[in-house]
């Protein structure tokens, strides 16, 4: 009995000061966030907070802007992590294999992942420049002409896709290669003496395997590629015309350049819905694998 | 499953990666060695630019063999803006450290009191703490400032590093839960024997058994702290200004000062480098919430 109590207060002691930050930094926020959100609320003019029940939504509705910025985030995001899955895929198959130096090779391409998102703005938004951009010579050489890549919508959005399939795909293909390589040796010998062929062993064995870690990089790439505006703050400032203004960013300029907190604040719930359904599947994900341990 | 099927990888090492006959090997070795150029180009574009002259800059078409000069990291540190890099420098180092140490001693805390102790509604506690790794910071950004703006904390350290703690906890209990839940009660069990309370437990025996994890979830959370922009950018405007504020700076260079800005970029990129390789066993594990070991 006295043991439980103990117990109990250790428990206590030891995890009450991280949720406790939790609650100050995450949970409050949102709350405050709600709250914001049906208020005319802005930083320009010293006047008290009014009331304005759901109009910030409503406005949000109509806006033609939040509109475009969902569809370019869309883009973003459906291209950039299809294309990092894809070739992390593809690439996890080509690093799995024993050959001499491969591994050192694997383990180099592991640095892009943790650099600061703003620098990999920087240093792409150098390479792509038209008049001396490495992007540039490299096509120049190849026979093509000078291509204003920023500064022309359709392109101005793949380039930054580019930069982060760049930043992103090594880390799917790590991900992927640590699963290849707890595959269990015994279901492929199992699948061989079932006389399976190699088409048949992928599609059959490999990938529903792999399924698992599919879902699991999918889940935090999609919502880490939500979040992300450092690309678009250094390299196009959502321009041209608003043909790379993501969500991020739209919410950022509405927030603190047009300092209209309340507009602001109702697209951030907006996007916290969205984002708690996808950590929701993430958790889901998560305590299966949990179940079996 | 895969958790369990991955917790067996040190019995089998991989017998399947078997050495290919030479066409496939030396084709695997060519797309592997392209890959992980791509991976590294702009880091020398980075490094490079940031020791050329003004004239190799701008140079069409890129200058390749040039007499390095650190003018740019001069100018950077010590001159540029009025007051230069260093101070932002030092701000970054005391942030990402201060809030490092936070995260890690309460998320050590807090992840062994969920592994050792059972109390009710602890899953859901767990997995609340895990959703919010998912929280898009500009999603928090209009509540967060206004919280920090009431608190007087506006441009001050203190207001980040709790930001950065909240920011990292999520990642350090997760990933800690799986070290410790890796330890064999026996071990504990022996402790409170001898007559140890369960806090000199946890503090004597649990933490320097999980050093590993220890060491890898700081310098992820110190990577995450030191590469964060959006929070640093709304909240601090000079006394607590970190590299990536400095670095936001370049919009206002009119695209002219690149040596300088990649010379920071320079600067904050290497200790990333240094800490990847140090890392580089727990990292996958540590990116996916311990999802993929």
């Amino acid at each position: 009995m006295k043991l439980a109590v103990q117990r109990r207060r250790a428990a206590r002691v030891l995890i009450t000061p991280a949720v406790a930050v939790l609650l100050a930094l995450n949970l409050f926020p949102i709350v405050y966030a709600l709250y914001i959100s049906v208020h005319y609320w802005t930083l320009a003019r010293p006047q008290p907070p009014r009331f304005a029940g759901l109009s910030n939504y409503a406005d949000l509705f109509f806006d033609e802007r939040f509109r475009n910025a969902v569809l370019v985030s869309l883009k973003f995001i459906v291209l950039a992590v299809g294309i990092e899955l894809l070739l992390g895929f593809g690439l996890a198959f080509v690093f799995n294999a024993r050959l001499r130096g491969i591994a050192t090779l694997r383990k180099l391409t592991l640095l892009p992942s943790l650099v600061m998102p703003l620098v990999v703005g920087l240093v792409w938004f150098y390479m792509f420049n038209e008049n001396f951009g490495l992007v540039n010579w490299i096509w120049v050489m190849l026979g093509g002409t000078r291509v204003p890549f920023l500064t022309q919508g359709t392109l101005a959005l793949l380039s930054i896709v580019a930069t982060d399939v760049w930043q992103w795909t090594p880390f799917v293909m790590l991900v992927f290669f640590a699963a290849l390589q707890a595959l269990p040796e015994y279901v492929y010998e199992a699948a061989r003496i079932d006389g399976l062929s190699g088409c048949q062993i992928f599609f059959r064995v490999t990938l529903p395997l792999l399924r698992p870690a599919i879902l699991i990089v999918l889940i935090i790439r999609a919502v880490d590629a939500l979040r992300s505006l450092e690309l678009v703050f250094m390299m196009t400032k959502g321009g041209p015309a608003g043909d790379t203004e993501v969500l991020p960013w739209y919410l950022y300029t509405a927030g603190f350049l047009s300092l209209d907190l309340g507009y602001a604040a109702a697209m951030a719930v907006l996007m916290l819905a969205l984002v708690t359904v996808l950590s929701q599947l993430f958790a889901r994900r998560l305590e299966s694998q949990e179940a079996v341990l | 499953m895969t958790v369990a099927l991955i917790r067996n990888k040190d019995q089998h090492v991989s017998t399947r990666r078997s050495a290919d006959a030479w066409p496939i090997g030396a084709v695997r070795y060519l797309v592997a060695a392209i890959f992980t150029g791509f991976f590294l180009l702009p880091f020398y574009v980075i490094v490079t630019t940031a020791l050329k002259t003004e004239t190799a800059i701008f140079a069409w078409p890129p200058i390749w063999v040039f007499k390095p000069t650190l003018q740019s990291f001069y100018n950077a540190l010590f001159v540029f803006g009025g007051r230069g890099a260093v101070s932002y420098l030092i701000n970054s180092i005391v942030i990402s450290a201060v809030s490092t140490f936070l995260a890690v001693v309460l998320g050590a805390m807090a992840a062994y009191g969920f592994v050792r102790f059972s109390f009710a509604g602890k899953r859901h506690l767990a997995f609340w703490i895990l959703s919010t790794r998912f929280a898009p910071p500009v999603a928090f950004i209009v509540p967060i400032y206004l919280m920090v703006q009431k608190l007087g904390l506006l441009d001050s350290h203190i207001a980040l590093i709790l930001i950065y703690t909240a920011m990292n906890l999520s990642l350090v209990i997760w990933i800690l839960r799986g070290f410790f839940a890796e330890i064999p009660i026996e071990i504990e069990e022996a402790a409170l024997v001898d007559g140890y309370s369960r806090l000199q437990i946890f503090w004597r025996v649990a933490v320097p058994l999980v050093r590993p994890g220890i060491v890898s979830t700081a310098i992820l959370s110190a990577i995450f702290s030191w590469n964060e922009f959006l929070y640093a950018m709304v909240l601090t405007q000079s006394r607590a200004a970190t590299l990536p504020v400095y670095l936001a700076g370049f919009s206002n260079s009119m695209g002219l000062a690149w040596g300088e800005y990649m010379a920071v970029g320079t600067l904050a990129v290497l200790p990333i480098l240094f800490f990847t390789f140090a890392l580089q066993r727990y990292l996958v594990r540590g990116l996916t919430f311990g999802a993929v070991k």
